[in-house]
């Protein structure tokens, strides 16, 4: 019962980091249709500006924190600010392609300036303690993982649906000339849209330093593929099928592991991967969405 | 009405058409293949023994980049996935020709009886592609149907996968260590006969009913899908083909450099073919060549200077990253400046007709020469 306990714990905490990172992305789809291939290299830059922060001398959890997230949300600006605007209005081919690109040359600068090996930070590694809840043991980080990213969802919601700036991005997710038309600036929509997925990239950041510890060029990368495919498996586009998308994804991943042998267990992602690619065959779209015509006009 | 107006119902006249297309896309091919044979020649007259090397590298890319372009070029769907199928036709040579008494010693616990057996190397070959293919027709049932990014998503899925299947099964792959000992039966003249091979067959299924096809609906998927045309078996037949090409790729490799290791079909491969396709142009096989040789010697000048050069008493710093720094920075100013590369639209052949055509007209100034059907009306409709 502890057991199954700790990996339904286990299961949510990996899904809900899978759910945050997929919601950036899927916010930045629904706007531009452009895949932001350079998301990892988001999380990666907060990961970085945390542990130049430990190099200046910030020494606390509380104070690191924030500005792994401004980091994020800044990166995130900077990258749509420097190589997504020219090719705003390219196809969607394009804008992927410039993504990985930018993704390949940040990873590279980061091995270039800082340094192509592993560089600790632990200052947050305090928060990884396992603390008794009853007579089951969790690990503190799950937890306050847990309670972020539900925090962070329903502060997203609510600026969505109740700020100015959250209608506008909501419109231009249905339809972009029509909110430029109603005199809201497309730079500002966007540029809040990047923003906001940094922010989240940047909380992402976080946690998967505190459970890793320590931090290298490509560490965003892996992550950041396995959100793709859970905003695949919601139905790219939507914020709830990347939540969706992302939770299914964690619980698949911890059952899968808890199914396999021992000695197979680095086919754990081969396998999540397949059971993926039976789904998507069965439901091209994703699997909320209805299936839509081609030449449907109504979303 | 153009000169060449045929009525549908004239069969005589449009196989004469079609067998004219299909020799002038040969004849254009083997133009495309023409400086690529040429290098090649010269390299094996001239060139000392690493070049000789690196010469061999880029014939392996710009088949890589070939079969990229058959099927990134033809659908416009990215694909970030080649690395897998250059492993798989790679490693498959490698466990089935290795001569038994290598694999004793470097796979002594193979599954399914393998360090027991031994074939001999064009019938590897020949098993090489079979798998690449069977893992490409399984894959690209899912590729083909999904949408355009979701397919790029999935490629990039396959491409884990496969690598962490290299990885993991030390019994078979021998994991991150280097499987040796594979019999070294190519030359540069092989390569260079592959190459001018799969050349001729991208222009070919370029300019094929399938190729057309398959670029029509990457214009506009509803209006080809109203047109008849069955998107998903053209993107799946373009995968497997495509695939095949990485594998042969693969298989060359390995039977040139005699011992293979996993990282080579990892991220770097895909890096480096993806730039190289994506500077020289996706929709074109010229663009495709051009843009592998210009790649392949910026990317030596590169490491070169990434391992540190001494200038004098001056050694300058070893500068890892640099090369993978340049290969992003090639695909994100290409992407931003040039996207449709630098061989956007025509090939050598039909932009050579094209200027030829032009000075003509000039010269006897009766208008537009009806050249052909294609070229001509098709360059001016655009």
């Amino acid at each position: 019962m502890d057991y199954a306990i700790q990996q339904f714990v286990n299961a949510l905490a990996f899904g809900a980091e899978y759910a945050l990172i997929a919601l950036g992305l899927a916010l930045v789809y629904s706007i531009m249709n452009l895949m932001n291939f350079a998301h990892g290299e988001i999380i990666a830059s907060a990961g970085y500006s945390m542990y130049l922060a430990i190099l200046i001398g910030f020494d606390s959890p509380w104070l690191v924190a924030p500005i792994a997230v401004a980091a994020g949300a800044l990166a995130a600006m900077l990258f749509e600010r420097i190589a997504f605007r020219p090719v705003r209005h390219a196809p969607a081919t394009t804008g992927l392609l410039t993504a990985f690109g930018v993704s390949i040359v940040v990873q590279n600068l980061f091995t270039l300036l800082v340094s192509p090996r592993p560089r600790a930070v632990p200052v947050l590694t305090g928060l990884n303690q396992t603390i008794f809840i009853g007579p089951y043991a969790i690990s503190s980080l799950q937890l306050l993982e847990l309670l972020t990213v539900a925090v962070a969802i329903t502060g997203l919601v609510l600026f969505l649906k109740r700020s100015t700036l959250g209608l506008a991005i909501r419109a231009a997710t249905r339809e972009f000339s029509t909110v430029r038309l109603m005199g809201v600036r497309a730079n500002r929509v966007i540029a809040a849209a990047f923003a906001l997925s940094g922010l989240l990239a940047g909380i992402a950041a976080i946690f998967i330093v505190a459970r890793r510890g320590s931090i290298d060029p490509d560490f965003g990368f892996q992550p950041v593929i396995k959100a793709f495919v859970a905003c695949v498996l919601g139905g790219f586009g939507s914020l709830g099928g990347a939540v969706f998308g992302g939770m299914l994804l964690g619980f698949l991943d911890v059952a899968i592991v808890i199914l396999l042998p021992q000695d197979m267990g680095g086919l754990s992602d081969a396998i999540t991967y397949s059971i993926i690619a039976a789904l998507l065959v069965w439901r091209p779209d994703g699997l909320l969405t209805r299936r839509i015509e081609l030449g449907d006009k109504e979303i | 009405m153009p000169a060449q107006a045929r009525l549908p119902g004239d069969k005589a006249a449009n196989k004469a058409a079609a067998s004219t297309a299909l020799l002038r896309s040969l004849a254009g091919g083997l133009l495309i293949a023409l400086p690529v044979v040429a290098i090649g020649l010269l390299v094996m007259a001239f060139a000392p023994a690493y070049l000789v090397r690196i010469a061999f590298a880029a014939y392996v890319n710009l088949l890589i980049v070939l079969g990229l372009q058959i099927f990134m070029g033809n659908s416009m769907v990215a694909n970030l996935g080649q690395g897998a199928f250059v492993g798989i036709g790679a490693y498959t040579v490698a466990i089935l020709a290795t001569p038994i008494a290598m694999k004793k010693m470097s796979i002594p616990n193979a599954p399914f009886g393998l360090s027991h057996i031994a074939i001999d190397p064009l019938a590897a070959a020949g098993a090489g592609l079979g798998i690449a293919g069977i893992v490409a027709l399984l894959t690209g049932f899912v590729v083909a149907r999904v949408s355009g990014e979701a397919a790029t998503i999935l490629t990039f899925s396959l491409l884990m996968i496969v690598h962490s299947v290299f990885i993991h099964w030390t019994d078979l792959f021998k994991g991150a260590q280097a499987f040796f000992g594979i019999p070294q039966v190519v030359s540069l003249q092989t390569a260079i006969a592959l190459s001018v091979a799969g050349i001729l067959l991208a222009r070919l299924f370029k300019d094929s009913r399938v190729g057309l096809q398959l670029r029509a609906s990457a214009e506009s998927l509803l209006a080809a899908r109203a047109f008849g045309v069955d998107v998903v078996r053209l993107r799946l037949i373009a995968w497997v083909v495509g695939a095949l090409f990485c594998a042969a790729g693969g298989i060359l490799y390995a039977y040139f450099m005699g011992t293979i290791n996993a990282r080579a079909f990892h991220f770097e491969l895909v890096l480096t073919t993806l730039a190289m396709l994506i500077l020289g142009g996706l929709r074109t096989v010229s663009g495709a060549v051009v843009g592998c040789a210009l790649l392949s010697i910026l990317l030596e000048a590169i490491r070169t200077l990434e391992n540190g050069i001494t200038i004098g008493d001056w050694q300058t710093p070893p500068l890892l990253g640099l090369s993978g720094l340049a290969m992003g920075g090639v695909i994100v100013f290409s992407m931003i400046f040039r996207p449709k590369g630098m061989i956007p639209r025509l090939e050598f052949d039909e932009a050579l007709r094209h200027w030829w055509g032009r000075r003509r007209s000039a010269g006897t100034q009766t208008g537009p020469e009806t050249d052909s059907t294609s070229d001509g009306e098709a360059s001016k409709a655009r």
